[in-house]
């Protein structure tokens, strides 16, 4: 396709709808990123709220996909499972509302795994999404959809959730930026929950300032949610980064992601920024403790998904109980059946403290061995992933490998720290990135290092999807 | 973790298992359940238990009535209704 650069917001006005679509059904067959896809449906909530908006519309006239299980007004709910194939959302999650508020367009939904529940998409019980970079392989989880539809360029940023990496390894597999913010930072209010004290709603984009504005919009105290928090509650303890914090332990890396990793350190230290090897021994337990608690919470929330209210029920059933067991027994895949059935188990009296309240006590020392590693560094530099992206299926990883590779994400959603992931060095086929952490509510720091690595680690575009917009 | 523990928890959640579920999933929990005795290897006398991140107390708010305009919406999702009662089959 011939390289027209185009204003995005020339995407959204009448004249411009049409082409638009065409380009996005054209270039998501093989990528299959987006579930549902509709520029125009949310386009009235749009216009009716920006004659009562006084905010600066940074974003204004700019499409964005949304994750599947953030609620958007007229458009599907599915969190990628069977369950909730019928629901439409009938109202905004504060995120969408915020974003609607600032001039952007929700525009469609995107795939991921079922409940937010994988490492690959592969887990949605509707479609297949491929890496745009390399179509024989996923494009990550569970946000895959949305960070797909960003790498083929079909919308300038998305939202995802990041549960246990959700966010930064799809970003980083599809080489975008993706924003895991600090716990509570934005409203959680419309995100169907998977792992309450755990999950928080972020962006994807391929343009660092775009991401930056999305933050700054989407973040704030909501009265909505309980566990949303004010930034300024905060105390502001760093203004820039100075010195970045590397593993002084990364064995068990792929050959590819320890050479992301070296190229980064390189990079840093050409921008001016010192480095300091670090420690962080608990690392290791962060995904048997992860896992724990993240089955526990997700057993307790997705008991509301019985086939009574909404979602899908069985054509015949005997009984009430049965009725739910039906609806559970098939609206549920595989891997939630698995984290329901863990979840369940860890939370049964006589195996809590051996399970559930020792992963909590881990989850303090992981927290305190984080908080003193800040003491004498601005940002820690992290793999995100130690393979790069898989291939789908038998050739990738088992349901098992993937979750014990969830190391290096895990620690940011146990510690509530934000987390950026950056667009890596293109190595083989499929873009290699590499993650920052910081302390809480300090998103300032992985901006500014992210603008400073910029110009030496870009996002590329995929070879079969090049910039069309922008 | 035998059969009949995965039978009680499986019953616990509403989820219904069949002959070959229980022995593919029961695998994985079974993977899943040996892996978190790691976490024995952590000594974590003195530490108390982190529930949330950030979250120091409960914020309340105005007990006042906020109207929230979708309720008819709300309604029209269940999969059987009859005005605005929902349906389920006979409890007895």
């Amino acid at each position: 396709m011939a390289a027209q650069t185009r204003p995005w917001n020339e995407t959204l006005k009448p004249e411009g709808i049409k082409a638009y679509k065409q380009f996005v059904a054209e270039r998501d067959k093989q990528v299959a990123s987006f579930l549902e896809f509709d520029p125009l449906r949310a386009q009235g909530t749009s216009n009716e709220r920006a004659a009562v908006s006084t905010k600066s519309k940074t974003l204004e006239g700019l499409p964005f996909g949304v994750k599947d299980n953030i609620a958007v007004k007229n458009f599907h709910l599915t969190c990628g499972s069977k369950i909730l194939e019928s629901l439409v959302s009938p109202y905004n999650a504060t995120a969408i509302q915020k974003l609607l508020d600032a001039g952007a367009v929700p525009v469609g939904k995107t795939n991921m795994d079922e409940f937010g529940m994988g490492s690959s998409t592969d887990n949605s019980a509707y479609k297949t999404t491929n890496n745009p970079h390399d179509l024989t392989r996923v494009s990550g989880g569970s946000s895959g959809g949305s960070a797909a539809a960003v790498a083929a360029g079909l919308v300038p940023f998305a939202l995802g959730s990041d549960t246990g990496g959700s966010i930064r390894q799809p970003a980083s597999f599809c080489g975008v930026y993706g924003l895991k913010p600090t716990y509570g930072a934005v409203s959680r209010y419309g995100l169907v929950a998977y792992a309450s004290s755990l999950e928080v709603v972020g962006a994807l984009a391929k343009d660092i300032t775009i991401l930056e504005n999305v933050y700054e919009t989407i973040k704030g105290l909501d009265g909505r949610d309980q566990t949303s928090t004010d930034p300024n509650d905060f105390p502001l303890l760093k203004k820039e980064v100075k010195t970045v914090g590397v593993l002084a332990d990364r064995s068990g890396l792929d050959g590819m992601q320890a050479k992301s990793l070296e190229i980064s350190i390189e990079a840093l230290k050409k921008a001016g920024f010192a480095i300091k090897e670090v420690s962080l021994p608990l690392l290791d337990y962060a995904v048997p403790a992860y896992y724990t608690i993240a089955s526990a919470e997700a057993s307790a929330n997705l008991a509301r998904f019985n086939g009574i209210r909404y979602g899908n029920r069985p054509i015949y059933s005997e009984n009430p109980d049965d009725l739910v067991r039906q609806a559970r027994d098939q609206g549920f895949g595989d891997e939630v059946k698995l984290r329901i059935l863990l979840g369940t188990f860890v939370l049964r009296s006589g195996f809590q403290d051996q399970y559930y309240l020792r992963a909590q006590k881990i989850r303090t020392a992981i927290r305190n061995q984080f908080d003193r590693a800040f003491e004498d560094i601005d940002l820690l530099l992290l793999p995100v992933f130690p393979i790069p992206a898989f291939k789908h299926g038998d050739l990738g990883m088992t349901a098992f490998q993937q979750k014990l590779a969830d190391k290096y994400t895990t620690a940011a959603n146990l510690t509530g720290l934000p987390g950026l992931s950056l667009p890596g060095p293109v190595l083989e086929s499929v873009p290699v990135g590499m993650q920052f952490m910081a302390p809480a509510m300090h998103e300032h720091l992985l901006f500014q290092v992210a603008r400073a690595l910029q110009s030496s680690l870009p996002s590329a575009d995929p070879a079969a999807y090049p910039a069309v917009y922008s | 973790m035998d059969t009949q523990d995965l039978v009680t928890t499986a019953g616990m959640a509403y989820i219904q298992l069949s002959d070959k579920e229980l022995e593919t999933l029961g695998k994985a929990v079974e993977q899943m359940v040996d892996f978190f005795e790691k976490m024995g290897e952590v000594n974590i006398e003195g530490l108390q238990p982190t529930t949330h991140a950030f979250i120091k107390k409960n914020r309340l708010r105005e007990d006042e009535v906020r109207p929230s305009g979708i309720a008819d919406e709300m309604l029209e999702q269940a999969p059987d209704l009859e005005d605005r009662f929902i349906c389920i089959p006979n409890v007895l």
